[in-house]
């Protein structure tokens, strides 16, 4: 039986575009009316792998960011002010497992920590940042959290022994339950806005599925208590996922009701004049990976502004066996960053890595134009890019490079280039979190503390203590 | 232009090792180990009759044997020459110490199988370590830690309910509902087999949702319209009495599940679905459709989408043998990627499929019929890092040929050679050197034997030139290991070692030092190999790459995508002469593929560990070792043969096992 194909020859590209808008929808209303209110920040993160060439990314000085900014992050341009780039935060050391960096710099990236040694033929590592906050503020919207990909998730390679999983996943729901992501945008928006038979309508959710649902979780825990332990944690994830589709159910019914309420007149739609409406899905005809990406980075950008889910991953691209035919390269991606400093091969790394960030910024250059509440969609988010390695030549992981957009709802003290910051990842994440308004109980993996310089003033004095 | 660096031939670069491949290097005590056999096919009751055996008493005299090995071999050995590396604070993730403290766990074993690698390649202890052991002590070494798989206890490992993946429930809702098996595709990709992610989110937990929605559409008709024949089938005649509904309904139910949840539902699972029944009919639903809602709920249970064992397994025994129920479904997923069918099902209803006569002739009528094609599919194309072929990149300017449907033909070239030794019961070995193939007219273009092959059929041929037959010289596993634009030696050598000879090639050291500037001479003009050739002056290098490159020199004669040549890409004449780390010389690509066929043991060992692996679903590790040497014994005596092999793993101690406290 044959694999979905790759990338460059699926086949849901093949056949007419298709250009969607949602009318069925609304973007919602954080600041209309009796119910005013700030809309909530929402947390994003895009990835590459294989690191970056250094004298194209990072910021010559740091004084000069905003007038000169670094070739790499070009496409950045209008909403610099709006963008902090860090330099100084350092990867998760990997020994013992040096033999496994690319297995490792996506498994460790929202992660903050190693997988288990002694059961490392099984995926057992730690809750991801992402799944953190999916936690926290999941049920509050119709899907917890959203991941996305561009490439399958089935390379096959067990680098040091570690599972293969590691390699294509960056998002954990536990230890052990690596989260699959979507690649097809059809199927996002299926699951965004509920099952479709006609692209674009939505036709009702079955008001019976949730009932019977219910029950079939009832006789699902008959059965736990029949099974063996191993066998009963298995069903805890089952009895765990399904609640979610619960949610989901129960979510896109309730947005049902307030459209028909609505649409009758029974309820204003309280849409304020300077509240952007959705914005507009479109399905590309050809196979070009920039509009693939775009599709993905778009229906992430509607996700948030239809509040259907607060935190979001995009795995743009994966450590292994891919190529930017795009760009006329046919050499994969991990073959160029061993460039030993060629110039050919450099140039090749630069240009995949400023096609990466194109992407990104693609996505928060919208954020920054709908408008959101008492500002933008990009005022309430913090969207992070970056890879889990600073130098693939070396596979050195001293400075990972980041960038975030977006001011997280006034939390974080953006327009500036901050070097020399003596972070780590966890500290990061940990940080992040806490911008999102998530309580942590304890440090994500390996971090020891927060970096404060990333924050306003305000956000500082309301995390004291 | 500078010399490029040889790890870079090696695109993942530190290609993996895979962790289940026991390399137990020096003798296996073969002799020693028959006496276990027969245990092996004591499917039930094993745990508790232990200590009244016989053969346990066999098992301490090896166990015994090999805790005096360690103490006099393998331990001197370590303390010697290793723990002031390899201590406490461990380098390289190696920590002998930990694994000297209790050698016989699978932790420890995880490091012994490192540390075999290393030693015997001669890349540890490092040349500037003060103390190097002699040959002599090497082999010792290397001996003595093959038998420390005698100290771990017996165990079949635990085997977890597992998901069903997507080509397994897309054929499962097809042999059940008559449903298009594609339908499972619309479920993220995953990696089927070993690697397999047993684990469920919301995301296919919602898909599950959709695609039963879908199925329930296709099967049930609307009210008014007239049933199709699956709800015919399944559903039957409406009663004409109402008050019939609920007593009908539970006998759909109870036959539905019976396929749906592959063994008798037990009466509180029919309760939920009658449940779900009287939930649709208080909600205005029809007879029919209110079973369309039961079918639903069917479908997103965790007893159709896991395979779960029948009720009432709370035992005191930690390992039990699996119930006919599960072993006919383990069996039929992994040989036909399908649910039991009809026979396979009365054989567990009557409780006989574990019985060994039973057992061995079902997997025979399993792999004799076309379904089995899924065993290459799952199995074999994992196996040959075939995979992902289909989607390969690779540089059309340079490969103009290479549409495709040749990439299919060449995929279906192993395909037919893999299915021809399990149909006509070969040697393994027959895998690595045969004297036919299978071409349609693309893929004989290729061979340049357009003359004798034409037409988009693929046939049988018969092969005069011995460079080509066996998977060594096959367009798509040369294919598969080669960079985009050309050839890669190191990859080339790598995959056979490491997928035919099943052999642990060390990574490469975590910092590659930088190529001097004296080597960076004049290469204008040199062939790839003279190149890498080149590398071997460097010793952290040499020592691995003077197992790999030969190999990949060998194989030189065929080019990225397996078509002959006599020249390579900056036109210098191709030399495929060379001599294996063994010793052994060839000149061509015939005289390597007969050197290396002749590794039958290793070659069986290797395909038996693999297959071992996808079939009980995770690595090999601990005890497993000592069931391997059992089914070598077998497998010595009868040739080697495939479907031997497939049947003494499938009737094995571990397949037929699963622990579950512990």
């Amino acid at each position: 039986m044959k694999d979905r194909t790759s990338f460059d020859r699926r086949h849901w590209l093949k056949g007419a575009g298709v250009s969607l808008a949602l009318p069925f929808l609304d973007s919602m209303s954080w600041a209309s009316g009796e119910n005013s209110s700030t809309p909530p920040v929402r947390l994003g993160f895009m990835y590459m792998p294989h690191g970056v060439i250094m004298d194209d990314f990072w910021p010559s000085e740091p004084n000069r960011f905003l007038d000169s900014p670094p070739p790499a992050i070009e496409s950045l341009g209008p909403i610099l002010d709006q963008c902090l780039m860090i330099k100084g935060i350092s990867g998760v050391p990997i020994s013992p497992f040096n033999g496994a960096p690319h297995a490792l710099e996506l498994s460790t990236w929202l992660t903050a920590t190693l997988p288990d040694s002694d059961t490392r033929s099984r995926v057992n590592i730690a809750i991801s940042a992402d799944q953190i906050m999916a936690n926290y503020v999941g049920s509050e919207t119709p899907l917890p959290s959203l991941e996305l990909a561009t490439m399958p998730q089935t390379w096959k390679e067990n680098q040091e022994g570690l599972h293969e999983a590691y390699y294509s996943h960056c998002s954990y729901r536990s230890p052990t339950q690596p989260v699959p992501a979507e690649i097809d945008p059809r199927n996002v928006l299926n699951r965004l806005f509920g099952k479709s038979e006609k692209f674009g309508s939505v036709s009702r959710a079955n008001p019976l599925d949730r009932q019977m649902l219910d029950r079939v979780l009832g006789g699902a825990r008959d059965l736990r208590r029949t099974l063996a332990k191993g066998d009963r944690l298995k069903l805890d994830e089952y009895l765990d996922s399904v609640r979610a589709v619960e949610r989901r159910i129960a979510a896109i019914e309730n947005r049902q009701k307030e459209n028909a309420l609505e649409k009758s007149g029974l309820r204003s739609a309280g849409r304020d004049s300077n509240q952007s409406a959705p914005i507009e899905i479109s399905i590309p005809e050809g196979d070009k990976r920039s509009e693939y990406m775009q599709v993905m980075c778009d229906l992430t950008v509607l996700a948030f502004q239809t509040d259907t889910t607060r935190v979001s991953t995009y795995i743009g691209s994966t450590p292994n066996g891919v190529s930017y035919p795009e760009l006329g390269f046919t050499d994969q991606h991990h073959s160029q960053t061993h460039h030993e400093n060629q110039e050919e091969m450099v140039g090749k790394v630069a240009a995949i890595t400023k096609f990466n960030i194109d992407q990104f910024a693609y996505m928060v250059n919208k954020m920054a134009r709908l408008q959101e509440g008492d500002g933008t969609l990009l005022d309430h988010c913090i969207m992070m890019w970056g890879s889990g390695l600073e130098d693939g030549n070396n596979h050195t992981r001293k400075n990972l490079p980041f960038i975030l957009a977006g001011r997280g709802g006034g939390t974080v003290n953006t327009g500036r280039f901050l070097t020399d910051l003596r972070g780590n990842q966890g500290d990061l994440l940990t940080t992040l979190l806490s911008c999102a308004g998530v309580p942590l109980d304890r440090p994500i993996g390996i971090a020891t503390k927060q970096i404060e310089e990333l924050k306003t003033k305000s956000a500082r004095g309301s995390q004291d203590g | 232009m500078l010399l490029p660096h040889p790890n870079r031939f090696l695109s993942g670069h530190l290609k993996s090792r895979r962790t289940n491949v026991f390399r137990c290097v020096g003798v296996f005590m073969v002799g020693l180990a028959i006496g276990l056999v027969a245990l092996v096919t004591v499917p039930k009751g094993f745990a508790e009759e232990e200590p009244t055996q016989p053969e346990p008493t066999r098992e301490e005299t090896l166990r015994a044997e090999a805790k005096v090995i360690f103490k006099e071999t393998v331990q001197p050995f370590v303390r010697k020459y290793c723990t002031d590396c390899h201590g406490s604070r461990p380098e390289g993730g190696i920590n002998l110490e930990s694994a000297l403290k209790d050698p016989g766990t699978t932790s420890a074993s995880l490091h012994w199988r490192q540390a075999v690698a290393n030693v015997r390649v001669h890349d540890m202890p490092p040349e500037d370590a003060g103390e190097v052991p002699t040959d002599e002590e090497r082999l010792e070494f290397l001996d003595g830690v093959g038998k420390l798989k005698y100290l771990a206890p017996m165990d079949p490992g635990q085997y977890v309910m597992r998901r069903l993946n997507r080509t397994e429930y897309g054929n499962t809702v097809h042999d059940l509902f008559g449903v298009d098996p594609s339908i499972g595709n619309r479920l993220p990709d995953e990696v089927e087999g070993e690697g397999f992610l047993n684990s469920i989110s919301p995301l296919q937990s919602e898909i599950f949702l959709e695609l039963a929605n879908e199925v329930v559409e296709q099967v049930v008709s609307p009210t008014g319209m007239l049933p199709t024949e699956v709800q015919k089938n399944l559903f039957r005649e409406t009663p004409a009495d109402p008050n019939e509904y609920r007593n009908t309904a539970r006998q759909v139910a109870r036959r539905l599940t019976r396929d749906a949840y592959r063994r008798p539902a037990s009466e509180s699972e029919l309760n939920v679905l009658m449940d779900i029944f009287v939930l649709a009919r208080d909600h205005e639903m029809d007879y029919q459709s209110a079973l369309g809602m039961v079918l639903k709920a069917v479908l997103v249970s965790p007893q159709f989408l896991f395979i779960t064992p029948v009720e009432h397994t709370v035992t005191e025994e930690s390992i039990v043998a699996l119930d006919d129920y599960q072993l006919a479904s383990r069996l039929s997923y992994l040989l036909w990627s399908s649910p039991p069918d009809p026979e396979l099902a009365s054989l567990a209803d009557q409780g006989r499929l574990h019985e060994p006569g039973v057992l061995g002739s079902q997997i025979e009528r399993l792999l004799e019929a076309p379904r089995s094609r899924a065993l290459f599919d799952g199995f074999g194309a994992h196996w040959l890092g075939l995979r992902g072929f289909a989607d390969q990149t690779f540089d059309l300017e340079v490969f103009p040929e290479l549409t495709p449907e040749l990439r299919e033909a060449m995929l279906d070239e192993v395909r037919l050679l893999f299915q021809s030794v399990i149909d006509e019961n070969g040697a393994i070995f027959q895998l690595i050197d045969t004297d036919y193939t299978y071409l349609n007219g693309p893929l004989a273009n290729l061979y340049g034997l357009e003359d004798h092959v034409q037409g988009r059929d693929m046939q049988r041929v018969q092969l005069e030139d011995r460079n080509r037959g066996g998977i060594l010289g096959m367009p798509a596993t040369l294919a598969t290991t080669s960079l985009p634009n050309r050839t890669s030696p190191v990859r080339r050598g790598y995959w056979v070692l490491e997928r035919v000879l099943g052999e642990t090639v060390p990574p490469p050291p975590p910092n590659v030092p930088e190529l001097k500037e004296t080597e960076q001479k004049n290469i204008e003009g040199l062939t790839l190999r003279q190149r890498m050739e080149l590398h071997q002056s460097e010793p952290t290098c040499a020592n691995c790459h003077k197992l790999l490159d030969p190999i990949g020199f060998g194989l030189e004669s065929f080019d990225a995508i397996g078509r002959w040549r006599g020249v390579d890409d900056v036109g210098g004449k191709i030399d495929s002469a060379g001599q294996l780390s063994t010793g052994e010389t060839f000149s061509n690509p015939a005289e390597l593929k007969t050197i290396l066929a002749l590794r039958k043991d290793a070659i069986a060992r290797n395909l038996t560990e693999r297959f071992m692996a996808y079939a009980i679903g995770r690595p090999l590790e601990g005890y497993d070792e000592v069931v391997i040497d059992q089914l070598m014994t077998t497998l010595t005596e009868d040739g080697y043969r495939m479907r031997t092999m497939i049947k003494e793993v499938l009737s094995s101690y571990l397949f037929t096992h699963r622990k579950i406290k512990g």
